[in-house]
């Protein structure tokens, strides 16, 4: 054996291996200061957590006594850059589909047969047929195609 | 701690007396696995009700002392032995068959509990020769094969130790080894009567996809032979070139379909390479081998060939990858040993070290992009395992699993608190980079 050589050699074998690890070492130390490294970060309300599906966050947002049927802002990156503003129930049809909506429904937050008919139209419209099957369980609702989502999208434009 | 295969079971073990809840177990039919229940008993005693912190804490401790335990058998004492560590490690993690360990809990990880048994029982039969590694090594042998089936690996291991020439254990203390694997299979077989698992209790991978239990019975109820033969040689595959995985060859599949991902080329690519490593160390130390000499590099890799083949052979009637995560840890152990001796035979030219130079930049490369591609995987079973705890209500529903008493809510209700409240999931990560490592 070559001192030198297997040096060399032994610098090729452990450096692609280290460097992976210092990187997520690097990752877990940011995320740990707080700073989440190639992510949008957490969401800042409760549409914003239901159209990323990230239904623990939603959880935590409405035992913070947020509202769901309230209109909320929802960055772009979260659902489309099409809807930047939305109640939490209409986010968790992109978000957590049917499961999600379910969870509202039964906390009370569909609270009218106009809010039920509004989400099932808004469902139809983006082809969320979980969702449609389990707010209209009786057959598909009868909408305007487009309708559902237009409210939503002219909500969305900027003022 | 997920809720399915975890929550219930915590409740289940925190039921009635450690001693009776011991002792039920060695009656079930299809599984013997007493210490199994005996050990989240005494951690769930143990942590009064803080379950996350204990268990979470458990699971921790025991991939720190298992990564301790592998520096250990690798014996760091140069340069070189330094250099690949890091490789080793990465391979130990990154392995599929390391995922399963690592990503669940039940709500400990026996799977876990059962490879630091491995490495515990390697580095007591590779020592130098006391009178209380024998000791030891009986106990451990009692405990990992009563706490999973896979645990009577252990008695594998020192037999394999032995017959390489390792003497930590003396000749007595491997009889005892021997006489207690068949004690097991008498108490299991004939004086219990466990037997084990059934062909129709499990959905199994085949082919390009999954037969359900019904699907299993009926292709295979009269003659299970081929099933039994299929199983073997997949998980032989498995080990050596990380596809199939659970049995089903998907990345073929994607591969046919132009389909395939980085990952999945990473994955099989690393696993060759190193698999080609381990078959050069292995035909450049066949003399010395078939004389009976052999050195501690040796023993280390003797002992992963006859874990891979006990292991292998354990998973005819059920293919898994985590079922293979013993012969996967002895891979990475013996992956570094022949990384070790390929640098050392490599360096002898100036040739030579320019083509090795590249086969373990892209073999160090391979396994550490695995590793980083494990450490998102369990990051991303983090946030689903969250979302099961935010439906947990209605799982329970489903599962007709709604616990009935105060203490079974209890349980319920504290760790959906936790997994929801207490330690909220990171943010999900975002990005097109993320396409570098889907599976």
């Amino acid at each position: 054996m070559s001192e030198p050589r297997a040096n060399v050699l032994g610098v090729m074998a452990a450096a692609p291996a280290v460097l992976a690890t210092v990187a997520v070492l690097v990752f877990a130390a940011q995320e740990l200061s707080g700073r989440t490294p190639l992510s949008y970060g957490r969401p800042i309300n409760v549409a914003e957590a239901a159209g990323a599906g990230e239904v623990s966050e939603v959880l935590r947002f409405l035992r913070a006594g947020w509202d769901p049927t309230q209109v909320w802002p929802v960055r772009p990156e979260i659902i489309s850059s099409t809807v930047t503003r939305a109640t939490g129930l209409e986010a968790a049809i992109w978000g957590g589909r049917q499961p999600l909506v379910e969870l509202l429904d039964r906390r009370g937050f569909i609270r009218d047969a106009e809010t039920r008919h509004h989400l099932a139209c808004l469902a139809k419209d983006i082809g969320a047929d979980d969702v449609v099957a389990y707010l209209s369980p009786a057959g598909a609702p009868s909408c305007d195609p487009g309708a559902g989502f237009a409210v939503v999208k002219a909500r969305s434009q900027p003022q | 701690m997920q809720v399915s295969d975890s929550l219930n079971n915590l409740i289940e073990a925190t039921q009635g007396s450690l001693t009776g809840l011991v002792h039920n177990q060695f009656f079930q039919r299809g599984y013997l696995r007493p210490f199994l229940w005996g050990l989240i008993r005494v951690v769930a005693d143990l942590s009064q009700g803080h379950y996350f912190e204990w268990f979470r804490g458990w699971h921790v401790a025991q991939v720190v002392v298992l990564s301790g335990l592998f520096v250990a058998l690798l014996r760091v004492r140069r340069a070189v032995d330094a250099a690949v560590v890091p490789l080793g490690l990465a391979a130990l993690v990154g392995l599929h068959t390391f995922s399963g360990t690592i990503r669940e809990a039940f709500p400990i990880n026996t799977f876990m509990t059962i490879l630091l048994c491995c490495f515990a029982a390697a580095w007591l039969a590779l020592g130098t020769p006391r009178w209380w590694r024998d000791v030891a090594a009986a106990l451990l042998l009692v405990f990992a094969a009563l706490t999973v089936e896979t645990g009577l690996l252990v008695g594998v291991i020192f037999v394999a130790a032995w017959l390489a020439g390792a003497r930590g254990l003396s000749r007595t203390g491997v009889a005892v080894q021997v006489a207690l694997v068949a004690g097991y299979f008498v108490l299991r077989f004939v004086v219990l009567g466990v037997g084990a698992p059934g062909l129709e209790e499990r959905a199994s991978g085949f082919g390009f996809g999954v037969l359900d239990r019904d699907q299993v019975a009926a292709r295979f109820g009269a003659n299970p032979l081929p099933f039994y033969a299929y199983n073997v040689a997949v998980s032989l595959l498995s080990l050596v070139a990380s596809e199939p995985s659970g049995g089903v060859f998907s990345v073929t599949q994607r591969v046919l379909a132009g389909e395939a991902t980085a990952i999945n080329v990473v994955n099989v690519g690393a696993s060759v390479l190193g698999t080609a490593l381990i078959a050069a160390y292995l035909w450049t130390r066949r003399r010395e081998w078939l004389a009976r000499r052999f050195t501690p590099d040796d023993q280390l890799v003797a002992i992963f060939v006859a874990v891979a083949a006990a292991n292998i052979v354990m998973c005819y009637a059920y293919t898994k990858d985590v079922i293979l995560s013993p012969a996967g840890i002895f891979y990475a152990l013996a992956l570094a040993v022949a990384a070790r001796h390929f640098i050392e035979r490599a360096s002898m030219t100036a040739g030579r070290t320019a083509v090795a130079s590249v086969v373990l930049v892209l073999l160090s490369a391979g396994w550490g992009y695995r590793a980083i591609a494990a450490a998102i995987d369990l990051r991303h079973a983090g946030n689903v395992v969250r979302v099961e705890w935010a439906y947990v209500d209605r799982w329970l529903e489903r599962e007709h699993l709604t616990p009935t008493t105060d203490e079974g809510r209890a349980i319920v209700r504290q760790l959906q608190e936790d997994a929801i409240w207490n330690h909220p999931a990171r943010p999900t990560l975002a990005g097109d980079w993320l396409d570098w490592f889907e599976q």
